[in-house]
């Protein structure tokens, strides 16, 4: 598995950058979704969950997973046996039990013939979770977390809901070595560095107030869109403010739903002046890195910075 | 109900509460253009596209933009003093958005005073026959199936827009003109309420189907905006607008006619059935362009004439020209307003159109009873 991974991540950043693939250093640090691991905890257990506190009365055995990152982080931490079903979105590891929901049903009942006895979701939608609770099915609200030490808190959750805290610790500690390697590689490459991150081609952008953004702080890379937040994680700029801003990077997260490419972006009014575009330095990058915050997608994206700032 | 009723009763003075009694006078009102009209709307145009081409994030001098501006005109030779970059943004992102933003205002307006005036309804407006469901439709099927139907060029989404809009508005005129029973204008509304809600229904599905991600794409093209113009818009979008409009223009007196009622239009030996189609057409043509390039902004087609109907009178032949001028001029506005308000970010233009259009038009409106 761990070979599968890596040469996944090798491959997607030297497609998309055209560049050499990650280095053996960074490499090593990264942590390989495990397959099993000793279970440890004790049951019943009370952990935190986005709608206040959720009991679990034994270990869960049919988890069913409605949140890509949390999937990842079941898997990475070696609860992905117990795992019965995860939704659509969830797209990584392949193997996981992929169904059609998508965490927006809208009645608890269609869940029930997978007899879970763990729900996550990563978002709160309609009565689902309440319904639940009348089911006497625990359901944990993982909402989307903004920084690294969200994900270390919801790591750790998940490892107390699962029976996996060992597991948990392991990704956690992993997670934080390979950040710290992937920044020592880059340097200061992107200290002071200024990028925009665009989420749909009508310029949604997202701040550094978000996990994505969140991201390119390890770097000390900074956000054109922060002076447009206004309160707003995802604001909309123009595209006067990008010309005027000229940032040293752009990655592109609507290269899927949108169809965008550094060829298309550059295309745009005016853009071609932009230092961005003269420079190569525009990467399309999956949709998925600007809403999911799991370790695979963590890994995957801060590497692929790191080979951007390097090259 | 009471809206596809009213016949002819909106074109008094008092809008909404002329007795049905009074709808069966021939209208006495001034129906010719004065010059005063004219100038207002030029003005007030002049005045939004003047002010969208100095106003931006950029912070560029206004002097020099006007110098820039100048530079262009035959016989001048100055220097503005722009940078390469400052240049760009006049010629390639703020001249064609204000550009876009006055064909799409100009547009929108006309088509809803045209519509009002063949569906004798106060209430109808450039979506009535189903074009924001059929654009809205065609815009997520390719937002959100775009994955399954291979790939797809950059642009195809404003394509799959018109398309959308085009099926839509030809479906709600087939169903309407089979069950019409004498009275189709009021059959033609019921089909396109009927095909709305249809193609909503499968729009709402494709979304529920969808992931998070693209339902945030979905929702910005809904909230409608010029973020994206670009002077390839404004060449695609020109010929379609251009036509339209001086169709719906050139069909003001017909329209005037029609107010009286079909019966009494056809015995002054116009075709109603006929001019409505023209009408009909020509605004869906050029509303679907529009709606292609801006995505869904409402209020504009029910404001802009009713004010100006309020200001100058119920005669088509004021409204319509006027709705040109005051259309474009009142979308360049919001469209100023939706990048400046909360500089560098933007606002949904369809958020300021109803933010802005909705207090002005009671006030108008309120104004207008008070002189009456």
């Amino acid at each position: 598995m761990r070979k599968t991974w890596a040469w996944v991540l090798g491959v997607t950043t030297a497609v998309v950058l055209g560049a050499s693939p990650v280095n053996a250093a960074t490499a090593s640090a990264k942590a390989a979704p495990a397959a099993t691991s000793a279970t440890t905890g004790s049951f019943p257990v009370s952990v935190r969950s986005g709608d206040g506190t959720v009991q679990i009365p034994s270990r869960p055995d049919r988890i069913l997973s409605l949140s890509a990152s949390a999937t990842q982080m079941l898997y990475a931490m070696g609860a992905g046996t117990q795992v019965v079903g995860v939704d659509k979105y969830s797209t990584y590891p392949a193997n996981a039990p992929r169904t059609k929901f998508t965490g927006y049903e809208s009645s608890a009942e269609d869940y029930l013939y997978l007899h879970p006895d763990l729900v996550i979701f990563a978002f709160e939608t309609g009565t689902l979770i309440q319904q639940l609770k009348t089911l006497h099915i625990p359901a944990l609200l993982l909402p989307p977390a903004t920084n690294m030490a969200g994900v270390d808190g919801q790591l750790a959750e998940l490892g107390a809901a699962t029976g996996h805290q060992t597991g948990a610790r392991q990704v956690e500690t992993s997670l934080a070595n390979f950040l710290a390697a992937a920044t020592r590689t880059a340097g200061n490459a992107g200290r002071g560095k200024t990028y925009y991150i665009e989420v749909d081609p009508t310029y949604y952008t997202a701040t550094s107030q978000t996990f994505i953004g969140a991201e390119f702080s390890l770097f000390g890379m900074r956000d054109i869109a922060d002076a447009a937040g206004h309160g707003s994680a995802y604001p909309q700029i123009s595209a006067e403010y990008i010309l005027k801003e000229n940032p040293d990077y752009v990655f592109l997260a609507d290269t899927v739903c949108c169809h965008q490419t550094a060829a298309t972006f550059g295309h745009r009014p005016g853009f071609s002046v932009l230092s961005a575009v003269k420079l190569h330095h525009v990467i399309g990058v999956n949709d998925s890195v600007a809403s999911e915050w799991g370790p695979h997608t963590i890994e995957t994206f801060v590497s692929l910075i790191a080979n951007v700032l390097r090259s | 109900m009471t809206a596809l009723a009213a016949g002819p009763r909106e074109e008094g003075p008092n809008l909404f509460d002329v007795e049905v009694e009074e709808a069966a006078a021939p209208p006495l009102y001034p129906t010719r253009l004065r010059p005063l009209h004219i100038a207002l709307g030029v003005g007030f145009l002049l005045a939004a596209a003047i002010a969208s081409i100095l106003v931006g994030p950029a912070d560029l001098a206004p002097g020099a933009v006007l110098a820039e501006i100048a530079s262009k005109l035959p016989l001048v030779h100055i220097h503005s003093g722009l940078s390469e970059t400052g240049a760009i943004v006049v010629w390639q992102l703020r001249m064609p958005r204000m550009v876009l933003g006055g064909l799409v205002g100009a547009m929108l307006a006309v088509a809803g005073a045209s519509y009002q005036g063949v569906f004798s309804n106060p209430l109808a407006d450039p979506y009535l026959l189903g074009i924001a469901a059929g654009a809205g439709l065609g815009a997520t099927v390719v937002i959100v199936e775009g994955p399954l139907l291979g790939q797809l060029p950059a642009d195809a989404l404003p394509v799959a827009a018109f398309v959308g809009a085009v099926i839509a508005v030809a479906a709600t005129y087939a169903l309407g003109r089979a069950r019409s029973a004498g009275r189709p204008a009021a059959s033609m509304l019921l089909a396109g309420v009927a095909v709305g809600a249809f193609f909503t229904a499968v729009q709402t599905f494709l979304l529920q189907q969808s992931s998070p991600g693209d339902l945030t794409v979905v929702y910005s093209w809904i909230l409608g905006g010029l973020s994206t113009a670009g002077w390839g818009q404004v060449v695609t979008v020109l010929p379609y607008i251009g036509v339209a409009v001086a169709v719906l223009v050139g069909a003001r007196r017909l329209l005037d006619i029609l107010a009286v009622g079909d019966e009494e239009a056809t015995s002054l030996g116009v075709r109603a059935e006929r001019v409505r189609l023209v009408v009909i057409i020509a605004a869906t043509l050029g509303t679907a362009a529009a709606v292609s390039v801006s995505g869904l902004i409402g209020f504009v087609g029910i404001i802009v004439p009713h004010t100006i109907r309020l200001l100058a009178g119920p005669s088509y032949r004021r409204i319509l020209p006027l709705s040109v001028l005051f259309g474009a001029g009142f979308l360049i506005f919001a469209d100023l307003v939706a990048r400046t308000v909360v500089s560098p970010g933007e606002v949904p233009l369809g958020v300021v159109t109803a933010f802005l259009g909705a207090p002005f038009f009671l006030v108008v409106l309120r104004q207008s009873r008070r002189l009456s």
